[in-house]
Parts: structure tokens; C-alpha cells; sequence
């Protein structure tokens, strides 16, 4: 029976609807890290740590006898790491049991954790990506995960969700570097000059405004799938990005990098092609407005093929008089 | 423009005509040679402009265009060396009275108006002849003027300012209405270009309209106008 068969059919969807919601209700609501009550606690075992290495650690030092000079360069901003992702933490989560009191143990360093003890599986797609780096060809024993990512206060792009912060934070690692005669040399092959940023950028119009609103990555990595991590193959110039059109054009591929965590509705509001974009940024031939488009375009047709139509009566008008004077 | 100057223009104009080589010709000097270069100067920026203008609008990775930073570049020189000459053309069009040929003159400007439009939408079919005549007073019929004042002092200006924002887009409002504030530029810029556009398509058109063809175009080089 018809009506029999529309009644199951219309059942299951209730009840996919009810069951899909709630589970994805559920999932959306499941704590992800540690519990409320695990932050309280590590927030507050943290609190030791951040009375010696603040700015207000090295004024007033809690304990007597501290190496001062040391303890400056180790002061961590405690608002910053509370922002961060890894804020949720306890300071001995990686910085472990040798650093529960102080002193110090003189091996405590070498038991701090290394990043693959918790992200193994990113760890290993890092590694396989960034052996393909330029960065892997001279400089592979000289860098290691926290070389570019700041455990302290870095953030996740998905999290961070601002392009203009995501910008923010990333360029500030590459350009750290590639800005700063003192940390180049801290990293470069012996001899090796630093390349002035402006010199070798200079093909780019507006240089300093597109770092301001893209990172060095969207040129300087291999594309990858909207799903999958931005690739830690960095390129080099001869590698990198030039084409313009890559994100200046309707199919931008900015889509998939700095904008690809907003979701794809967000992406065509307002009626403009990659509206998002706009609303950070308005880049040249990525965001347009169709309607605009076929306004401005009719307009232009509208006026060409006007003049073509005048154009042919008057041939035609023409001819008809020079036949009629010659009749 | 003074009534002086005008008396003295019309003077040169007639003097001209009279001249013995152009006895017979029925010519009449009508554009001085800084009018003549700034039009092909003009000429030449603007459609630069719509070229790599258009480039950059309608960019895409399928069809090839002109390629994008080349595009960037021409654009803007081409962009500056407008400004530069717009403003020249302003200055020497105050200082030699110029400007007076673009102004919509009444009395009677409604009843030209009709009488050239009905000459542009009926009139040419039947071969009639323009309804008013060039003069060096009065270079442009009615419609001309309205247009050319139209496009010189309110589209020309409204995209040459607009280029300049982009050039130095630190100068943009940082936001409009929760927008990047280079939105209402880059709109107004595009409005006013593709009147630009339409405007060259019926301009160009326009001057096949002289005695034979080419004789406007001509005139747009020599300066004389032939009847």
C-alpha cells in the first residue's frame, strides 16, 4: 500500500531527524581535553611556575638565590599561554616531574616532552612534508616542531577563526626569521646572507599589504584538500606561487587555505562571489558580484550592439536612397 | 570665457576660412593642437586602462587574460599618467576658456536637445544633413556638450579619484558596514569604468557621422572641421 509505505518512509526521517540531532547534539556537547576541574587544577599548580617566570617573578623573585639573568629569558606571558591551546594544561604536562619543585633537577630538560608524544599521527605527516622543505635541506638538525610553533601561545587556525589573526600569528613566525638579521643567522648555513623580504618580493605589488591580509604559506606550501592540514613542505622561490590569478579569480584557492574554516554558506552571502573574503578582505577578481557583473556588462553590451543596429539601418538606409536617386 | 576672447576666436576662425587654401574647402579651425594631443593622449591611457582594467576584473585561471601582475603594473602607470593629464587638461582648459565648450547652453537646450536626438534616431536614415552647424564658438551640438561635461567633469574625476584610493588603499576606510572599506571604491571604480566603456563605444561610433566617414577622425587630427 501506498500510503502505508509514505508513512514508514516519513517515520524513518522523524526518526533520523530526532536520533541525527540528538547525537549530533551529544557530540558537539562531549568535553573534549581535560575536565573543568582538571583546568582549575592545573591552572592553579601553574601559578608556582608563572611566580617565578613573569615579569613580576624577575622584580620580586619569590625564592632567594635565582640566576635573574637566566629567569629573563625564560619569563612567559601567562595571559598569552592562557589564551593559547595548550592553556588548558599544566606546565609539567611537558615540562614534567623534574620541574615540580625547585630547584630545579639538573636533567629536568631532558624530560620534557617532545610533540610527537602527544600529536604522533600530525607529527608524522609534519615529518614526511617538512623532509621535502627547503627548510629540511640544510637546516634538518636545527629544526624541530617548536622552531616555528611556539607551544606557549600558538593557536589553531580552525580556533583562531579571524583571517586577520590567523595572518597575524602565522606570518609572524615565518617573518620572525626571514625579518631579522639576528634570528636568520641563528639558523642559516654559515656565509649565508639574509635576503632582504622587500628585495625578493618585489614582483608583488602592494607587498606589505598582502602580508597583512594572506600568510607567506598560501604561496609558499603545496595546495592541499580543504580537510587535509596545510602542508609543511615550504617551498622556496623558485617553487613558490606566482601566478596572481591562483587567488585573484572567482575559483580563488583561498577558499581552501586562509578561508577554508569558514563554512561554505558564509562563503556566498550578501550575493557576492566568495563573500567572506570580502568581509576581511576585498581582493580584486576573487570577489565579485554577479548581479553587479551582468548590470555593468549588459550595460556595455546594451550600448555595442545599439550602435551596431544603428550602424546596419544606415548602411542599409543608404543604399535604399542611392537605388532610389538612381531609379 | 570672455566675451574678448570670444570675439578674438571667432576673428582667427574667420581668418582662416578665408585663407585661400581653404577657399572652397568649407573648413573651419576648430581644435587647437594641446586639445587634439591631449584627446589621443587621452585616448590611448583610457583604452590601456579598460584592457588591463577589465584583465583584472573578469581574472580567471581558465581563460588567459592579460597576465595579472604585468596587468597591475600597466594599469598603473597608465593610472597615474590619467591623473597627471586630467589635471592638465583641467588647468589648460580654465586658462585658455576651453571649458566654455562643455557648458549646456541655454536658452532653447531642451528643444536642440530634441531636434539632434530626433536627427540621431531618424534624421541620418533620410540623409538629412546635422541640424546645427560647428562653429569655433560652439564645437559641440546640445546632446555633446551635456555628454562631454558629463563624462569630463563627473565620470572622468569619480574614477580618477577612486584609482587613486586603490593605488594607496592604506587610505580606504578600513571598514564599511562590515565590509572591507575597498568595496564602495572598487564599485564605484567598475560603475564608472564601464560608463567609460559605453561612452568610447558611442563616441567612436558617432564620429563616422562627418560629411564622409572618416572626416571627424580626421578633424581630430588636423584641428580643421569640414562640412
Amino acid at each position: 500500500m501506498l500510503w502505508k509505505k509514505w508513512l514508514r518512509s516519513v517515520g524513518t526521517a522523524a526518526c533520523i531527524a530526532v536520533f541525527g540531532l540528538s547525537v549530533a547534539h551529544a557530540e558537539s556537547d562531549a568535553p573534549k581535553g581535560p575536565s573543568p576541574e582538571a583546568v582549575a587544577k592545573a591552572r592553579k599548580a601553574n601559578e608556582e611556575c608563572f611566580a617565578c617566570h613573569s615579569e613580576a617573578g624577575v622584580e620580586h623573585p619569590p625564592v632567594e638565590g635565582m640566576d635573574l639573568k637566566k629567569l629573563r629569558g625564560l619569563i612567559r606571558s601567562k595571559e598569552a599561554f592562557l589564551a593559547s591551546d595548550h592553556g588548558r594544561l599544566a606546565c609539567t604536562k611537558c615540562h614534567n616531574e623534574g620541574y615540580d619543585d625547585f630547584p630545579h633537577a639538573e636533567d629536568a630538560k631532558d624530560s620534557t616532552s617532545s610533540c610527537p608524544d602527544c600529536h604522533q599521527k600530525k607529527a608524522d605527516l609534519a615529518q614526511a612534508q617538512f623532509d621535502k622543505s627547503v627548510h629540511a635541506k640544510h637546516l634538518a638538525d636545527k629544526f624541530s616542531c617548536t622552531t616555528c610553533h611556539n607551544p606557549h601561545v600558538m593557536r589553531l587556525a580552525s580556533k583562531l577563526g579571524d583571517p586577520h589573526k590567523i595572518v597575524q600569528q602565522d606570518n609572524r613566525v615565518c617573518l620572525g626569521c626571514h625579518d631579522s638579521d639576528e634570528r636568520f643567522a641563528q639558523f642559516a648555513p654559515e656565509k649565508k646572507d639574509r635576503p632582504l623580504i622587500d628585495d625578493i618580493h618585489k614582483w608583488l605589488p602592494n607587498t606589505r599589504k598582502h602580508w597583512q591580509a594572506v600568510r607567506c604559506v598560501e604561496c609558499h606550501t603545496p595546495i592541499v584538500g580543504a580537510s587535509e592540514p596545510i602542508s609543511h613542505e615550504v617551498f622556496d622561490k623558485t617553487r613558490a606561487e606566482r601566478k596572481c590569478v591562483a587567488c585573484h579569480s572567482a575559483n580563488t584557492m583561498l577558499k581552501v587555505r586562509l578561508y577554508r574554516h569558514l563554512q561554505q554558506d558564509e562563503q556566498q552571502k550578501l550575493g557576492f562571489v566568495n563573500s567572506v573574503i570580502l568581509t576581511e578582505n576585498y581582493v580584486i577578481g576573487a570577489t565579485r558580484n554577479p548581479t553587479v557583473d551582468r548590470v555593468m556588462v549588459g550595460l556595455a553590451g546594451l550600448t555595442f550592439f545599439g550602435v551596431l543596429l544603428h550602424a546596419i539601418a544606415r548602411v542599409v538606409a543608404s543604399y535604399l536612397r542611392r537605388r532610389k536617386k538612381n531609379d | 570665457m570672455t566675451e574678448e576672447r570670444r570675439r578674438e576666436d571667432r576673428r582667427q576662425g574667420e581668418r582662416r576660412a578665408a585663407e585661400p587654401a581653404h577657399q572652397g574647402k568649407h573648413r573651419v579651425y576648430i581644435l587647437p593642437l594641446w586639445v587634439r594631443c591631449w584627446h589621443w593622449t587621452n585616448a590611448l591611457l583610457i583604452i590601456t586602462l579598460i584592457l588591463t582594467g577589465g584583465s583584472l576584473h573578469f581574472s580567471t585561471t581558465v581563460i588567459p587574460h592579460i597576465e595579472f601582475s604585468l596587468a597591475v603594473r600597466v594599469h598603473n602607470v597608465a593610472g597615474v599618467l590619467l591623473v597627471f593629464l586630467y589635471a592638465f587638461f583641467v588647468i589648460a582648459n580654465a586658462l585658455t576658456g576651453n571649458w566654455w565648450q562643455f557648458v549646456p547652453k541655454p536658452p532653447g537646450l531642451l528643444e536642440r536637445c530634441i531636434k539632434q536626438t530626433r536627427f540621431y534616431m531618424w534624421g541620418v536614415f533620410k540623409g538629412e544633413a546635422e541640424p546645427y552647424a560647428v562653429t569655433p564658438e560652439e564645437n559641440f551640438n546640445a546632446l555633446q556638450a551635456i555628454t562631454y561635461w558629463f563624462m569630463v567633469y563627473l565620470v572622468l574625476p569619480t574614477i580618477v579619484v577612486s584609482g587613486l584610493i586603490f593605488l594607496f588603499p592604506q587610505f580606504a576606510p578600513t571598514e564599511v558596514f562590515g565590509m572591507d572599506g575597498l568595496l564602495p571604491v572598487a564599485v564605484v571604480h567598475y560603475v564608472s569604468a564601464t560608463i567609460v566603456v559605453a561612452f568610447l563605444l558611442a563616441h567612436v561610433y558617432l564620429c563616422t557621422f562627418g560629411a564622409k566617414l572618416t572626416t571627424t577622425f580626421r578633424t581630430m587630427i588636423t584641428g580643421w572641421h569640414e562640412h
